[in-house]
């Protein structure tokens, strides 16, 4: 028993921390090439998921929960996707572009702002007079994500351990998306370019590389990994709300900064350790502690190693 | 020096002339209350972030602890029972200390990672508040809350107009002091810091100890905000009072009126706050008042359109007015805003002929 | 003796040996040039003995000792107390709720008086109920607390600026860094922080000794304002000063801890010929106040004009030492700063 509860916690905690992953790598990305915290990232993720929910409604697709309809998965996974990139592409042409010269702090204002506005929309969005959103009669209340994905246990209905398909979504979806990314960073062209920019972007427009469209590269890069992380997300938890964004993004905002903010490898260790954390917490201590832990660790992380684990810190030139 | 009226002197003379004016409606006095109030929490942001570049995004935190120690202190269901002058300035003591203890670890990391760690703290606060109910009575709020006397008077709840003038009078006095630190020593190490920290630290001012005294000093002022927030609504309400929306009301009304200007502070104050409890309200009831099912209609609650109206403050200001309404006196200064835009980004500094 | 004595600095980033053993004293009343190419090591000399950097290897002795923090007792005392209070605060915050309800809630009752001393009584004899596994966490946040209390407070050992600008080395920056939202006169005043006694209630409260040092102070910002010609504009941002004015709000900025070591790093920059003159008469007068100067500069006619002596630099290593006739005669220092061919 106390096994098979490990065991389970595992699982979740490993399922969550892939999906926290997903949405830290884009703070890592974009902070390691402008240097900005995009506060709006996490409220991009909250929209995606609900797009995918409008997508469902439209399509009358929630009629197939429970049908394991594989098809439609990958129809919200590619369309959250592309909205989401563009989303993020045109937040970063609107309310960071303009203002980079203009120093960190207003940057930051800036992202805040914009992630504020995403919020209102996603809650005025929930108060659309679809089905999907219980007819838009409470806009702020959180709402049902259909079930597409069944939740049968693979390891047998009378195994203790619950291995659902949703486990595997998870993996199959963050799994190939990371080492797509891995290549793109590691191998072609555009990899090199952001890298050049991320150390020193006068230097790389310097050399020829049009450093404008790289940043825009990266933020679509890291939107669409939010997109896809928001449709895994509310397919995994079956319920998305308005405010969501902010509780992700702090979560992956921890993981990045665990891990180094950066480094990419260090966003994924970072949302695996939050995960199997917060995992372990629900299990063994108390859930309404959780976010206390988390937050606790962070701060206990900045304290003692103000670069995160798998970080390096540019000393300040004097 | 330009010779010009003290926008201050202004704010303060129109504030207390206006009762007079006004028909003393009850929403008037609903709107001022709150912008006083939300003054006081902007004046201590304003010492932290605008005085000394320390971006906090966890200003509620220090309010929920003052308006928390003013009822624990305060409230009749606890044996403390200090009265409301003793609750009011234990309250700014009590935010002290929370500032000073948050402050000491975390006060050498720089910008954005301290403005993470005052977010976690934000929400660390609010869980612990939402969770020790034996203490802070979950989201029923610790109620009633005791109401001022002064000399055998009391000015009780309904009493909205005095309730007004002494709100006034703690802020004018809160500025008076701000204002003090502001023009002496103390001060100009906080100026000193924002605007360059390493040369302000090779003038001999050390930057921790200077950091943390304007960590603790705005931290008590909004926790002194935060204990009237309380004392107003004669309870503190449920936890989420004191979520992170308010942290950025908080920094909305610096950067909008203008960071590090005392006076911007309370025109940002008026802006913001004003927005909230009136613009905000009439927006709500034009949607409303165009669709029958009003009370379904996600426009037409106010609430609804806050998020909205601080994002777009937000990145309008930054993007079009980067020093504020009414930004710091000096003339030919460089705008406020970023402290740090009018320096060279950290690769090409002073070692430019060294290494 | 020497008032500043410099041995053996040697400043490494990563691989690079930007300052490699450089060793020279300066003496009381002196006016010392450091000059070199570029990347010769000097600014990096600077920071070092300033405290901006620590140095790799060497040290910097000032007036006969170095300028740092002693390790003592109060170090280990203050470190045990975070980590005590630290182990107590824990503790109480693990188990508040417990603590609480038998000391206040079961005491507290409407009509009689809040027996204290009971409720201290329940709330210590609850806490000593504890579980010892639950004492654990709190031993740990605690120890962990001390240590880095002990961290912290070391590494406030080292040669920090401030200790150092407090201890009378004052210095002036390559690329100006003034505050620039601030005015001249604000400017200068940081600068006599040091020298400055009222403490933060003696500003709150504007007592009487808040009154009569901010009289004093301006009156001395404003004659060292006149001292570099810029008394008339001392109420204007500091960022509002043409460049060549800049130069000299921070040297006065600079002079008024009233140091007694001005480092100077590369003044005339930027200037034209007949600001180069007036800044020579400057750091004489400079000095004439009994300030000893330590300029890098590569403008020639101010280093040979003003110095009394010259280290020259090259790759980090000191390549010469001595007055301006003796450098100009040195053919290594010739051919480092000027190339092989060309005398001066």
């Amino acid at each position: 028993m106390e096994l098979e509860f490990f065991l389970q916690q595992l699982i979740t905690g490993l399922s969550n921390g892939m999906i926290i992953a997903l949405i830290a790598i884009g703070y890592t990305m974009v902070y390691g090439i402008i240097e900005l915290i995009n506060f709006a990232h996490g409220d991009l993720f909250m929209l995606g998921s609900f797009l995918a929910l409008t997508i469902l409604g439209a399509l009358g697709m929630d009629a197939w929960a429970g049908g394991g309809t594989w098809g439609g998965v990958l129809l919200l996974l590619l369309s959250c996707a592309v909205f989401c990139a563009g989303l993020n592409w045109t937040i970063e042409r609107v309310a960071y572009r303009p203002l980079r010269a203009s120093g960190k702090l207003s940057l930051l204002v800036s992202a805040i702002g914009a992630s504020f506005i995403l919020v209102n929309l996603g809650l005025f969005w929930g108060g659309l007079p679809m089905d999907v959103f219980a007819g838009g009669v409470a806009a702020a209340a959180p709402k049902d994500f259909p079930p597409l994905v069944p939740n049968t246990n693979l390891l047998g209905a009378d195994s203790l351990v619950q291995l659902t398909p949703k486990d595997l979504l998870v993996v199959g979806v963050t799994l190939p998306l990371m080492l797509a990314l891995t290549w793109i960073v590691t191998r072609t062209r555009l990899g090199k370019a952001m890298r050049a920019t991320a150390q020193n972007p006068i230097a790389a427009r310097l050399m020829g590389i049009d450093t404008d469209r790289v940043i825009g590269a990266t933020f679509l890069i890291g939107g669409a990994l939010g997109g896809f992380a928001s449709v895994i997300y509310a397919l995994y938890n079956n319920t998305i709300s308005f405010q969501m964004g902010y509780r992700a993004g702090m979560d992956a905002f921890t993981a990045a900064v665990l891990g180094g903010i950066g480094s990419m490898p260090g966003a994924v260790a970072g949302a695996i350790v939050i995960g199997l954390v917060r995992a372990m917490s629900d299990g063994y201590l108390e859930t309404r502690w959780t976010n206390t832990i988390v937050f606790g660790i962070l701060v206990l992380i900045l304290i003692f190693r103000p670069s995160g684990l798998l970080g390096s810190r540019a000393k300040e030139k004097v | 020096m330009r010779a010009r009226v003290n926008p201050i002197l202004i704010f303060f003379a129109v504030a207390a002339a206006l009762p007079m004016f006004f028909g003393a409606t009850g929403l008037f006095y609903d709107a001022f209350q709150s912008i006083f109030v939300f003054a006081l929490v902007g004046l201590g942001l304003n010492i932290i972030t605008g005085f000394t570049g320390m971006l906090n995004l966890g200003m509620a935190a220090f309010m929920a602890i003052g308006a928390y120690g003013f009822a624990i202190l305060t409230c009749d269901i606890y044996p403390f029972q200090v009265g409301f002058w003793w609750g009011l300035l234990l309250s700014g003591a009590i935010g002290a200390l929370a500032g000073f203890l948050l402050g000491a670890p975390t006060l050498g990391l720089s910008g954005d990672y301290l403005a993470i760690v005052t977010m976690g703290f934000g929400e660390i606060t609010l869980d612990v508040l939402k969770n020790l109910e034996v203490i802070t009575k979950g989201t029923q709020g610790i109620n009633p809350l005791p109401r001022p006397t002064i000399g055998g008077w009391t000015i009780e709840l309904q009493d909205e107009r005095s309730w007004y003038y002494l709100l006034l009078l703690i802020l004018a006095v809160a500025v008076l002091l701000v204002r003090r630190l502001e023009r002496s020593r103390t001060g100009r190490a906080w100026l000193s810091i924002r605007e360059d920290a390493l040369a302000s630290q090779c003038m001999g001012i050390p930057p921790k100890r200077t950091r943390m005294i304007a960590f603790a000093t705005g931290s008590a002022v909004a926790a002194i905000g935060g204990a009237l927030f309380a004392a107003l609504l004669s309870s503190t309400g449920e936890p989420n009072s004191y979520d992170f929306q308010v942290s950025i009301l908080a920094l909305c009304i610096i950067i909008v009126g203008g960071m590090g200007s005392i006076a911007g502070t309370l025109v940002g104050a008026v802006v913001m706050v004003g927005m909230n409890a009136i613009v905000l309200v009439k927006l709500a009831d034009w949607f409303g008042s165009r669709e029958q099912s009003s009370s379904s209609n996600v426009l037409a609650s106010p609430n609804n359109w806050k998020y909205l109206i601080f994002g777009l403050a937000l990145i309008l200001v930054v993007r079009l007015k980067p020093e504020g309404l009414l930004p710091p006196r000096l003339e030919g200064g460089t705008p406020a805003l970023p402290p740090d835009a009018s320096k060279p980004k950290s690769g090409v500094s002073i070692g430019g002929g060294g290494a | 003796m020497s008032l500043l004595e410099v041995r053996d600095i040697t400043m490494r980033f990563g691989g690079l040996t930007a300052v490699d053993g450089v060793t020279f004293d300066v003496r009381q009343g002196e006016i010392l040039a450091v000059i070199g190419p570029n990347g010769a090591g000097k600014t990096t000399l600077f920071n070092a003995i300033t405290g901006v950097y620590e140095p790799t290897q060497g040290s910097v002795k000032f007036r006969g000792s170095q300028v740092r923090r002693n390790p003592d007792l109060q170090l280990v005392v203050r470190a045990a107390l975070v980590g005590i209070l630290g182990a107590i605060t824990t503790f109480v915050a693990l188990n508040v709720q417990e603590i609480w309800t038998a000391a206040i809630e079961a005491n507290y009752l409407l009509d009689t008086p809040f027996p204290w001393s009971k409720a201290l009584r329940d709330g210590w004899s609850t806490a000593r109920a504890v579980p010892l596994a639950w004492g654990v966490v709190p031993a740990v946040v605690g120890g962990m607390l001390g240590a880095a209390t002990v961290l912290a407070l070391w590494q406030r050992l080292r040669r920090t600026p401030d200790l150092i600008a407090r201890a009378g080395l004052a210095r002036t920056f390559q690329n100006i860094r003034l505050f620039t939202d601030l005015s001249l006169i604000e400017n200068v005043l940081v600068g006599m922080d040091s020298r400055l006694k009222c403490g933060y209630w003696t500003n709150v409260l504007r007592l009487p000794a808040f009154m009569r040092e901010r009289s004093q102070s301006a009156a001395e910002a404003m004659e060292l304002l006149a001292f570099v010609g810029l008394a008339d504009r001392a109420h204007a941002a500091a960022g509002s000063l043409p460049y060549g004015h800049r130069r000299r709000l921070e040297i006065a900025r600079a002079l008024a801890s009233q140091p007694a070591v001005l480092l100077l790093d590369e003044p005339a920059a930027g200037m034209n010929p007949s600001e180069v003159t007036s800044l020579m008469q400057l750091i004489r007068r400079v000095r004439d106040r009994g300030v000893t100067v330590i300029l890098i500069e590569h403008h020639m006619k101010l280093v040979m004009g003003i110095s009394d002596r010259i280290v020259v630099l090259q790759y980090g290593r000191k390549i010469g030492e001595g007055t301006p006739q003796e450098i100009q005669a040195d053919r290594r220092c010739i051919e480092a700063y000027l190339g092989a061919e060309d005398g001066l």
